[in-house]
Order: structure tokens, then C-alpha cells, then sequence
């Protein structure tokens, strides 16, 4: 038997991380009309989503082990992915096209 | 269970399915996905589903994924995941009148279950029609179903990741769906500001303890979107 790779702490985390979904998506449905939001906390939210997928994704492509590095592998899939997303409408292309690129580099030519 | 055996929550119940069903389909890969990328991090079968019941959130369990692969901090997973969900905040806001009549248990489970593609679909008529019942039955349907769905791909996706190799590197699935997220958001000239800003000051400040990186580079896009929001909102005034 391997060491199970997470403690029971993880379950701390879902419970966590489901009330912070909860708990915006219920708002106002709970509460009705009585509390309006200020339009400038409105505008400033729709970027949140935005923001914080960037703050996600790129890193994770351009760093390896926490070194800027533009030619790597996760890159080019990355590249490859964006690509499938933006000129076709199927919704499984990107994973195709981005685990193709992926696999092909680290598997085809061990990079 | 008078409201479930009324005719009109019946008839709203099938309107809605109706109309949600041919969306429906687009949340099949995303389930797939989810359930091979907790898997792709190191969870259980038994974990990974428990993740998908209790948070039900394709964003903010994908964009949670790298965090606790990488042992962040708590605080920073929850205050990440609170940043993908705030849109949700808007939806509740704008879809909330839809639910007038109904008492607070139904609103708290219609809340639980709201999804960016019933929210879409729904608003609409949530909002112009007089009958709670079938109000109730025309979000209801299809917000089950999403679940169901949600759940029966998750698992498939768990299941058919425990077949596939280790080096295929699966976790990269999180990373693509990410970005398939993001792209549509960034067609939009203040959205793709507040994108741009938020991952370069990800990448600049990379070196700080705790993944605090992430924490400032959220506020930074934020931010960015806004002035830029507030920028070409000048010059279409002007223009």
C-alpha cells in the first residue's frame, strides 16, 4: 500500500471551499431585494473571475519550478490548446490538441 | 409536496428541461475533465467525489486543483476559490426576483444549485413570469439535471483516470480547461486587461512565501479591469 497522498485535512478544504460557493451563489436568491449592491462592487467582481484564472494559468505555463521558462513544453500544449479554443466551436479540440502537444513532447522526445 | 404535485410546477419543469437540454451536453467534457484532474492531483476515487458533491463547481474545483496539489495555505485556497465564484454574487443578485413567493429552504437549494448555464437560460423567463410554481419547476429541472450529469461524468472521469498512465500528466487537463474558461472572458478589452495584469503579476511575484503571488495578482487584475473599464468608458464618452 502507497501513503495516501492527502490527510483528512482535505475534507476540511471541500467543506471550505463548497461554503465559498454556496454562499455567493445563495446571496441575494436568500435575500431577496431587501440589500441592493454598490455598481462599483458590482463592476469590480466581473473582473474577479478573470483575474484569478490568469493569476492560475499563467504561471503554470511559463514557470518551471519557479524559473521563467519560454520554451517548455507546457507552453507549446498551452499554445496549442488557446488555439483549438479560439477557431473551433468543439468543446473537447482544446484537450486534444493541448494533451496531444503535451504528450508528444514529453513522451515522443522526452522533454 | 403540494408545490412538486402542482400542475404548473409540472409544466414549468418540462419547459425548462427542454430548453436546457441541448446545453446541457457542453457540461459533459467539463465533468470528464474535473473527475480525471482530481484524480490527475492524487485524490481517491472517494475524495474526488466527495469534492464534486460538496462543492459542485467546475471553476472553483479546477482552479483549486494546483493549490492543493501544491500544499497552499487554507486561507489562500478558500480566498481563490471565493474570487472564481464571485461572479456568482452578480447572478444571484440579477435572478433573485424569480424566487418571490418562495420561503427561505427552497431558496437556500435553488441557491446551492445555480450554474452559469441555468442562470443564462432561465433568467429570462424566471423573471417575467406570475406563477411561483411553475417559476420553481422552470429553474428546478434543469438545475437537477446539471447535477446529475455533473456527478455521473465526474465519476466516469474518475474512474476511466485510474486506467491512464501517471506520465500522461492528466493534471495538465485543469490547466487547458482553465484557459478554455478564460479565453471567451478575454475577448471582452477590460476583461483581457484584467486577465493580462492578474497572470503577469502572478509570474513576477512567483517567489513569495505562501503563494501570495496569486492573492495579490487577483486584486492587481481586478483593479486593471476597472481602470481600464473606467478608461474606455471615458472615450466612448468623449468620442
Amino acid at each position: 500500500m502507497t501513503p495516501p497522498t492527502f490527510d483528512a485535512s482535505l475534507w476540511l478544504i471541500f467543506v471550505l471551499v463548497g461554503l465559498a460557493t454556496t454562499l455567493p451563489r445563495a446571496s441575494f436568491i436568500v435575500l431577496g431585494s431587501r440589500v441592493a449592491l454598490p455598481s462599483l462592487v458590482q463592476r469590480a467582481l466581473r473582473y474577479a473571475p478573470a483575474a484569478a484564472l490568469a493569476a492560475i494559468v499563467v504561471p503554470d505555463v511559463l514557470l518551471v519550478a519557479g524559473e521563467f521558462s519560454p520554451l517548455n513544453p507546457k507552453l507549446a500544449a498551452a499554445a496549442a490548446a488557446a488555439g483549438a479554443a479560439l477557431l473551433s466551436r468543439n468543446p473537447w479540440l482544446p484537450f486534444i490538441a493541448g494533451m496531444g502537444v503535451l504528450l508528444a513532447l514529453r513522451l515522443g522526445f522526452g522533454l | 409536496m403540494h408545490t412538486f404535485s402542482s400542475p404548473s410546477f409540472r409544466a414549468g419543469a418540462r419547459e425548462g428541461f427542454r430548453t436546457f437540454l441541448p446545453l446541457s451536453v457542453g457540461l459533459i467534457p467539463w465533468a470528464l475533465v474535473t473527475g480525471m484532474s482530481m484524480v490527475g492531483i492524487g485524490m481517491t476515487p472517494l475524495q474526488a467525489m466527495g469534492m464534486n458533491v460538496i462543492v459542485f463547481a467546475g471553476t472553483a474545483q479546477l482552479g483549486t486543483l494546483p493549490l492543493i496539489a501544491a500544499g497552499a495555505p487554507l486561507w489562500l485556497i478558500v480566498a481563490t476559490a471565493l474570487a472564481l465564484n464571485l461572479r456568482f454574487v452578480i447572478f444571484s443578485a440579477a435572478i433573485a426576483q424569480g424566487f418571490r413567493g418562495h420561503g427561505s429552504g427552497a431558496r437556500w437549494f435553488c441557491g446551492h444549485l445555480l450554474t452559469d448555464g441555468v442562470f443564462a437560460t432561465c433568467m429570462a423567463k424566471m423573471l417575467e413570469t406570475d406563477d411561483k410554481n411553475w417559476r420553481l419547476g422552470y429553474y428546478l429541472a434543469p438545475s437537477l439535471w446539471s447535477w446529475l450529469l455533473w456527478q455521473t461524468f465526474a465519476l466516469t472521469g474518475v474512474l476511466a483516470a485510474g486506467s491512464i498512465p501517471k506520465n500522461w500528466s492528466l493534471e495538465f487537463m485543469a490547466t487547458i480547461a482553465l484557459m478554455v474558461l478564460l479565453i471567451p472572458m478575454a475577448k471582452m478589452r477590460p476583461m483581457l486587461v484584467a486577465a493580462a495584469a492578474g497572470g503577469a503579476t502572478a509570474v513576477l511575484l512567483n517567489g513569495l512565501p505562501l503563494k501570495l503571488g496569486l492573492f495579490a495578482a487577483i486584486f492587481v487584475g481586478i483593479g486593471a479591469g476597472l481602470a481600464a473599464d473606467h478608461w474606455q468608458g471615458r472615450r466612448e464618452g468623449t468620442a
